[in-house]
C-alpha cells in the first residue's frame, strides 16, 4: 500500500483505470453510474473552490450559483442554438466566469467574513434569479436539456463526463504548480510580499474567482446533460457549504485532497439521506472534527504513510 | 538613481517623515541608519509605494515612483526585503524564490494550463537561477525546506534571495542582519559587497547593526523622527555630534569603532 | 409610509440577531455562522415550552433564553474554546459546520414543516396617522431598544465590558491583568446566544415557526452587520434596520421573490463604496 501511495504516477493509473471500468464493475447500473457522475461533477468543484479557497486563500460560499449557472448555460444555449456539446460545455465555463465577475471584482476588496457573506449573497441570490426570469429560465418548471445525438446513451455519456474530470484535474494540477498557482499561495500567505514581487494582486484575486467558477461552471453543464434538467432548486447553500466541506475536510491546497472529500460526501449522503437532517448532521460534524483536531484535512494522513515528497509541492492546509 | 525630494509622510496627524531629502547614487552602497522610529521603514514603504507621500517626490532614474502602483515597482528594477521577513510561509524556499521571479515569467493561463514546452522551459530556467540565488546565500541544502521551519537567520536569507532573483537595479535591505550571528553577519556583509562589486547592484539598506554599516556603505544618511540629521560617508558621520547625540538614548553595545 | 415603518419594526429584529454577531465578533473575533440556527432552536424551545409543558407566553419566553444562554455557553465550552487560536478562515468553516449539524439536528427532531408561532402580545393593529402598528410591534421595537441600550452601555462602560473589550484585543495582556478571558469569552457567546433567541421568537409570527426559518434572516442579519461596520454594537442595529427598511421597500415596489438578489446587491454595493462599513473604522494598512 505504501508502495503504491509513494509511486504517483501508478496510483494516479489505478485510478484511472478504475474509473475506466467502474460501468462495468456496477453492471452499468443507473443508479451507481449516477453516484460516480456526482462524484465526478463534485469532485471538479471542489478541485475548483480549493484554487481559491486552499491556494488562494479566500472564502467563497456560493459555489452553487457557479454550478445553477453553468448548469442553465448550457440548458439555455443548447435550446436556442444547439451548439455542439464541445463548443457549449466550454462556453457555458466562460459565461459561469463572466457572471462571476459580479463576486469577483468586489471581492478584491473583501476579506474573511466580509467575503463569506457576500458571497453566500451571491450564492442565494442565482437561485432566486433563476427561479423569477421566466423569460430565460421558464423559473419554476426548469429546462430539460437533450444531449447529442451520438452521446444520448448512459454509458458514452459517462465517458465523457469521466474525461472532462480527468482533464480539468489535469489542467488544475499544471495551474497550481506553475507561476500563477504561486501567486495565488504568495497573496494567501503574504499579500505585501506579493505585491512587491510584481503579483497585481486585485487582478489575480478576481482570478481566481473567474477561474473557479469557469471549472465549476462546467461541472454544472455536465450536471445539466447528465440528468437532462435544470431547475431553481439543484444547487442551493447546502451545496455550497457541502462543497466548501469537501475541501476543508479533504486537505486545503491539495488535489488530491480535494477528490477525497467530493468522492466522501457524495458517498456519505447516498446513506444518510434516508433520514431527514442525518446528512447535515454527519456533514456537520466531519466539519468540525476535522477542524479541532486535524486542519490539514484528510489527506495529511495519507501522507503520514507516504517518505516526504521528492517534488516541490505547494502545500497549503491550515 | 533614486532622489527624495521634499518628502513629507503623515498618518492622522503623527508625521512619520518630515521633509526628507536624500539621493542615492548608481552603484553605491547606501545606508540609512538611526534610533528606532526614526521612519526608515517608511521610507521603504514609500519606495514600494505601500504609502503615499503628502507632499515631496520620489523619482527612480528620472521616473516618477508614485504614478506606480505597488506590484509595479518590481519591474522598474527595484526589489526588496523586509524587516519582519514577508515570506510565504507555507511554500519552500524554492518556490519562495521562484516567485521573486513573477515579473519575468510568462503568465498566459493557456499555455499554463495545457503545460507547454515554452512553460516548462521557463519553469526550468527559473529553478536554475534559483539554485544560483541559494548557492550565493549558502542555502542551497534548504531549497526543499518549508521556511516556516526555518531559524529567522536563515528566513531573512531566503527573504534577501527572493529579492535577488530578478536582478534588481536597486535592492532595498530593510535590516538584513538582525538576528543574524556574527558568522551569518559576516556572510550578508560579503554578500552585499560582492552584489555591488561583481553585479553593479545599486543596493539601500536599512540597519542597526554598525559594524555592517560602517564596512559596507559607500553613503550614509542619518535619521531621527522623520527628518535627516545628517549625512556623508561613514568616517564623517561616525565623529558627527548631532548623530551620537541621537543614539546616546540607546544602548547599542554592538556599535564598533571602525 | 407603512412600508417604511413595517421595514423599520422588523429591521430592528434583524438588528438584534445583528448585534448578537457583533458582540460575538467584537468579543472572540469569531463570526457565528451559526447565530441564525442556534436562534431557531431557541425558538423552537420555546414552543416546545409553549405547546407541550403548556406554559404561558413570558414564561416560555424566559425559559428559552436561558436555554439559549446556556447553548451558547455549551458550544463555546466544547467546540469554540479549541480553536480560538486557529486561523479566522478555519474558524469560520467550523461555524459553517455547526449551522449544518444544527440543522440537522432540529431537522430530524422537528421535521421541515411551518407551524404558526404566537405574537408577544396578540391584537388589533392600531392606527397612527397613515400607519398601522400593532401593540406586538411596539413591544419588539421597545425591547430591541432596551436590549441595544443596555448591552451598548455595558459594553462601552462597565466592567464586564471593559473586559471584553481588552480580551478582544489582547488575550494575554487581558489574562496578565487578571481577567479570565475564558469567563469573557463565555459570557459573550451566552449573551450572543440569547440576542439571536429572542430575534427568533419575535419573528417566528411573521414568517412562521420552521427549521428553515432564520436562514433568511441570518443573511439579513449579516447585511445588517456588515453595513454597520461589523465592529460596531450600535452599528449592527442600525445597519439592520437599514436592511428591514430596504427589504420591505424591494418586497413591496419590485418583488418580493427578489429580496435576496436586492440585499446582495446591497451589500455589494456598501462593501464596495466603504469597505469598512458605515461606522466601521478606518482601513487598516499593516506595518511591515
Amino acid at each position: 500500500m505504501k508502495k503504491i501511495l509513494e509511486n504517483k504516477k501508478l496510483y494516479q493509473l489505478l485510478i484511472i483505470l478504475f474509473m475506466l471500468v467502474f460501468p462495468f464493475l456496477v453492471g452499468n447500473s443507473g443508479y451507481f453510474m449516477s453516484l460516480f457522475v456526482t462524484a465526478c461533477i463534485f469532485i471538479i468543484s471542489a478541485m475548483a473552490l480549493n484554487l481559491l479557497v486552499g491556494y488562494g486563500g479566500q472564502i467563497s460560499v456560493g459555489q452553487a450559483g457557479f454550478l445553477s449557472a453553468g448548469g442553465y448555460a448550457v440548458a439555455i444555449l443548447s435550446h436556442k442554438f444547439g451548439l455542439p456539446i464541445w463548443i457549449l460545455l466550454p462556453l457555458a465555463g466562460v459565461i459561469t466566469g463572466i457572471i462571476s465577475l459580479v463576486i469577483g471584482l468586489p471581492a478584491v476588496r473583501l476579506r474573511g467574513h466580509f467575503l463569506a457573506v457576500a458571497t453566500m449573497g451571491f450564492g442565494l441570490s442565482i437561485p432566486q434569479i433563476a427561479l423569477n426570469w421566466e423569460s430565460l429560465t421558464r423559473g419554476y418548471n426548469g429546462i430539460s436539456v437533450m444531449r447529442p445525438q451520438w452521446l444520448s446513451g448512459d454509458l458514452a455519456f459517462f465517458y465523457v463526463i469521466v474525461g472532462t474530470t480527468l482533464v480539468i484535474a489535469w489542467i488544475i494540477s499544471n495551474i497550481v504548480k506553475s507561476g500563477m498557482g504561486r501567486a495565488f499561495v504568495a497573496i494567501r500567505d503574504s499579500e505585501i510580499a506579493a505585491q512587491s514581487t510584481g503579483i497585481h494582486v486585485a487582478f489575480y484575486k478576481t482570478m481566481m474567482f473567474v477561474i473557479s467558477a469557469f471549472f465549476t461552471g462546467i461541472a454544472g453543464g455536465l450536471y445539466a446533460y447528465w440528468f437532462g434538467y435544470v431547475s431553481p432548486q439543484d444547487f442551493n447553500i447546502l451545496t455550497s457549504l457541502l462543497i466548501l466541506g469537501m475541501v476543508v475536510v479533504g486537505g486545503l491546497a491539495s488535489i488530491p485532497g480535494a477528490v477525497i472529500g467530493a468522492v466522501l460526501f457524495t458517498l456519505i449522503p447516498h446513506f444518510t439521506d434516508k433520514f431527514i437532517g442525518m446528512t447535515n448532521i454527519i456533514i456537520g460534524i466531519a466539519i468540525i472534527l476535522i477542524i479541532m483536531y486535524r486542519s490539514e484535512g484528510i489527506v495529511s494522513f495519507l501522507d503520514r504513510l507516504k517518505s516526504p515528497e521528492q517534488d516541490d509541492q505547494v502545500k497549503g492546509g491550515v | 538613481m533614486l532622489n527624495f525630494e521634499n518628502v513629507v509622510v503623515q498618518f492622522a496627524g503623527l508625521t512619520a517623515i518630515n521633509d526628507l531629502s536624500f539621493d542615492v547614487s548608481e552603484g553605491k552602497i547606501h545606508s540609512i541608519i538611526g534610533p528606532n522610529g526614526a521612519g526608515k521603514t517608511t521610507v521603504f514603504n514609500c519606495i514600494s509605494r505601500f504609502y503615499t507621500p503628502n507632499q515631496g517626490s520620489i523619482t527612480f532614474s528620472g521616473k516618477d515612483l508614485l504614478k506606480l502602483k505597488p506590484h509595479q515597482v518590481i519591474r522598474e528594477g527595484i526589489a526588496r526585503s523586509f524587516q519582519n521577513v514577508e515570506l510565504f510561509s507555507k511554500m519552500t524556499v524554492m518556490d519562495n524564490l521562484l516567485t521573486g521571479l513573477h515579473p519575468i515569467l510568462k503568465r498566459n493561463i493557456f499555455f499554463i494550463s495545457l503545460n507547454l514546452p515554452s512553460v516548462r522551459r521557463s519553469e526550468a530556467e527559473s529553478r536554475k537561477k534559483a539554485y544560483e540565488v541559494m548557492e550565493l546565500l549558502g542555502v542551497r541544502h534548504l531549497a526543499n525546506e518549508k521556511v516556516s521551519n526555518l531559524s529567522f537567520g536563515y528566513q531573512k536569507m531566503v527573504d534577501i534571495g527572493r529579492a535577488m532573483m530578478v536582478n534588481p537595479k536597486l535592492l532595498l535591505l530593510d535590516e538584513p542582519v538582525a538576528g543574524m550571528n556574527p558568522v551569518e553577519t559576516d556572510q550578508i556583509s560579503e554578500l552585499i559587497l560582492r552584489l555591488k562589486n561583481e553585479m553593479n547592484y545599486t543596493i539601500l539598506l536599512i540597519e542597526h547593526d554598525m559594524s555592517l554599516v560602517m564596512k559596507v556603505s559607500d553613503d550614509v544618511t542619518v535619521m531621527n523622527f522623520g527628518q535627516k540629521i545628517a549625512e556623508g560617508t561613514p568616517g564623517e558621520v561616525q565623529n558627527n555630534p548631532v548623530v551620537i547625540e541621537a543614539y546616546l538614548g540607546e544602548l547599542d553595545s554592538d556599535v564598533k569603532a571602525d | 409610509m407603512q412600508i417604511i415603518v413595517s421595514g423599520l419594526i422588523i429591521g430592528f429584529v434583524y438588528g438584534l440577531a445583528a448585534l448578537g454577531l457583533v458582540l460575538i465578533y467584537k468579543t472572540t473575533d469569531i463570526v457565528n455562522f451559526a447565530q441564525g440556527e442556534m436562534a431557531m432552536v431557541t425558538t423552537f424551545m420555546s414552543f416546545v415550552f409553549l405547546t407541550q409543558l403548556g406554559m404561558p407566553y413570558f414564561v416560555s419566553f424566559l425559559l428559552a433564553l436561558i436555554f439559549a444562554s446556556l447553548f451558547g455557553i455549551a458550544v463555546y465550552q466544547m467546540i469554540m474554546k479549541r480553536v480560538q487560536d486557529s486561523p479566522p478562515l478555519n474558524q469560520m468553516v467550523l461555524t459553517l459546520g455547526l449551522f449544518l449539524v444544527i440543522n440537522g439536528i432540529a431537522g430530524l427532531i422537528w421535521g421541515y414543516h411551518p407551524r404558526s408561532y404566537p405574537e408577544a402580545i396578540a391584537g388589533d393593529p392600531y392606527q397612527i396617522g397613515t400607519v398601522f402598528i400593532t401593540l406586538n410591534e411596539i413591544f419588539m421595537v421597545g425591547l430591541t431598544f432596551i436590549l441595544m441600550l443596555f448591552f451598548f452601555l455595558n459594553f462601552r462602560y462597565a466592567k464586564i465590558g471593559l473586559a471584553m473589550r481588552a480580551s478582544s484585543q489582547d488575550t494575554v495582556a487581558a489574562e496578565l491583568m487578571g481577567i479570565k478571558v475564558s469567563h469573557v469569552f463565555m459570557s459573550a457567546w451566552a449573551i450572543g446566544s440569547v440576542l439571536g433567541g429572542v430575534a427568533g421568537i419575535m419573528t417566528a409570527p411573521f414568517i412562521f415557526l420552521n427549521t428553515t426559518m432564520m436562514m433568511d434572516v441570518l443573511i439579513l442579519a449579516f447585511a445588517g452587520a456588515v453595513i454597520g461596520g461589523f465592529v460596531s454594537l450600535p452599528g449592527a442595529v442600525i445597519g439592520g434596520v437599514i436592511v428591514g427598511v430596504y427589504e420591505n421597500l424591494v418586497s413591496y415596489y419590485i418583488a418580493p421573490e427578489l429580496k435576496m438578489v436586492y440585499t446582495f446587491i446591497l451589500i455589494i454595493v456598501i462593501l464596495y463604496v466603504r469597505p469598512q462599513g458605515i461606522l466601521g473604522g478606518p482601513k487598516f494598512v499593516k506595518k511591515v
